[in-house]
């Protein structure tokens, strides 16, 4: 019984990684330019990676390998924002001008 | 050296070790000139004092500035000297190197002031290195200013005593738990190699790590309170992932890009550097620009910009870092410090 449950949560956990790792690469297809696509791309990262590697340490177990998950996921954590934050500064800097929605300018 | 031909000088103060001999020089410096001189001491109150209620910081600032005005008069001798002092920051927040400045550049039009005198070890309440962001502001406001030359004899003997011992403790503690993470725990050959590595990590690396020393009781509580702040930032990714996820895949596409500007009320590296990845790390929010506490982010759907001027991330930042009741902060929107700017005005 709880073997199912486990099993069930596994496969729930890799389908929503999947899922959310689909809307990213459809978000960057889809989106205008650099800025709107760096916050797309690091949905892959933190939901789509993050769900995954939650389902591989439910599927491992409590073993020492699942500890490394975690640290896994804390270092993508770690890194996704810094690379995100690179990329749109360097963009930045080289002059891309962002493509901004002008009309709600009331606020 | 400098012109003297200017007569007022504005002296921030802060209870540091080289406070009398910045006042000496200023006191000097501005006799250097003939006709009357004012010398105009403040002491800023930095954010979390002015606005609590807490009257302890009003007092020593009173206190500093009284034994300023005293020190001055000893200086003066027979010198035309008028002293003014007058405590900043009691009515606004003052956070980061600029809010300082610009405090400073006000009370210097308000008092016609033409030159500020700084001492190089000027730290007002805050935790982080004030002197060169706080240059580099009063350069961009407009505002002149001149470092005081002082000795300072006690800093180097500070640096390898206390502090560099709770350094190295701290990255100890650090790289020993890590590499057992890694290892085995239970296992005699792990926990010595462990030793020697973490002995070896620490002496090499605990000043690159820690740019200011950790404190031995705030520090592990900072790290309980970021790990409860841990599922809150959990589940503001999960909801933003869902609303960026729908936004996207709505075949119409209603997305509304802007940029927009933060003036957040946290400083120093480390707090900085939380909320600006926790900005970025959410979806729909994005880092583009970090000057010291004002923050350029680009939004891309309206709810993440509602969240992001809402503040939350920027109130749980504030607690991992400062505590229960530094959290209790109005809104970026509320204060004034959230904006949306066009592509070209950053």
């Amino acid at each position: 019984m709880i073997e199912t449950i486990r099993f069930g949560a596994i496969v729930v956990l890799v389908a929503g990684g999947l899922f959310f790792t689909l809307v990213s690469t459809v978000g960057v297809l889809r989106l205008p330019d650099v800025y709107a696509r760096a916050h797309t791309a690091s949905q892959a990262d933190t939901l789509g990676a993050g769900l995954t590697l939650a389902g591989v340490a439910l599927a491992l177990g409590w073993q020492s390998a699942t500890i490394y998950t975690v640290l896994l996921l804390f270092f993508v954590f770690l890194t996704n924002p810094t690379a995100a934050h690179a990329i749109a500064r360097s963009a930045a800097e080289t002059g891309v001008e962002p493509l901004t929605d002008e009309e709600g300018e009331n606020r | 050296m400098y012109p003297v031909a200017d007569k007022r000088l504005l002296v921030p103060l802060s209870t540091s070790v080289t406070v009398r001999q910045t006042v000496g020089y200023a006191v000097r410096s501005a006799l250097e000139g003939d006709g009357p001189a004012e010398l105009h001491f403040v002491v800023a109150v930095p954010d979390d004092a002015g606005m609590s209620g807490d009257t302890r910081h009003l007092e020593e600032a009173d206190d500093l500035l009284e034994r300023a005005r005293t020190w001055a008069n000893e200086d003066a001798d027979d010198g035309a000297l008028s002293v003014e002092t007058a405590v900043l920051g009691t009515d606004e927040y003052l956070f980061g190197p600029r809010d300082y400045a610009e405090s400073f550049a006000a009370y210097a039009d308000d008092n016609d002031v033409d030159r500020v005198v700084l001492d190089p070890e000027y730290l007002p309440g805050a935790t982080s290195p004030m002197l060169q962001p706080l240059e580099r502001e009063l350069a961009a406001v407009g505002l002149a200013y001149d470092e005081a030359p002082v000795e300072r004899p006690a800093r180097r003997e500070r640096l390898v005593g206390a502090e560099s011992l709770d350094r190295f403790v701290g990255m100890f503690g650090i790289s020993f738990a890590f590499y057992l993470l890694l290892g085995d725990p239970t296992y005699w050959f792990d926990l010595v190699t462990g030793v020697v590595v973490a002995a070896i990590v620490s002496i090499t690396l605990s000043h690159v790590t820690f740019s200011i020393a950790p404190r031995r009781i705030e520090s592990p509580i900072r790290t309980v309170r970021f790990a409860l702040y841990v599922p809150l930032l959990l589940w503001e990714i999960v909801k933003a992932n869902v609303a960026v996820a729908l936004v996207i895949l709505r075949p119409s596409m209603p997305i509304e890009p802007k940029l927009t500007r933060i003036n957040a009320r946290v400083s120093g590296g480390l707090p900085l550097l939380s909320l600006a990845n926790s900005i970025t790390l959410t979806p729909g929010t994005l880092t583009v620009r970090a000057n010291d506490q004002r923050l350029v982010v680009h939004t891309l759907i309206e709810d993440a910009r509602e969240d992001l001027f809402e503040g939350r991330l920027e109130r749980a930042v504030r607690f991992v870092f400062y505590g229960r009741e530094a959290a209790a902060i109005a809104s970026p929107e509320e204060r004034g410090d959230a904006e949306i700017i066009r592509g070209d005005e950053w």
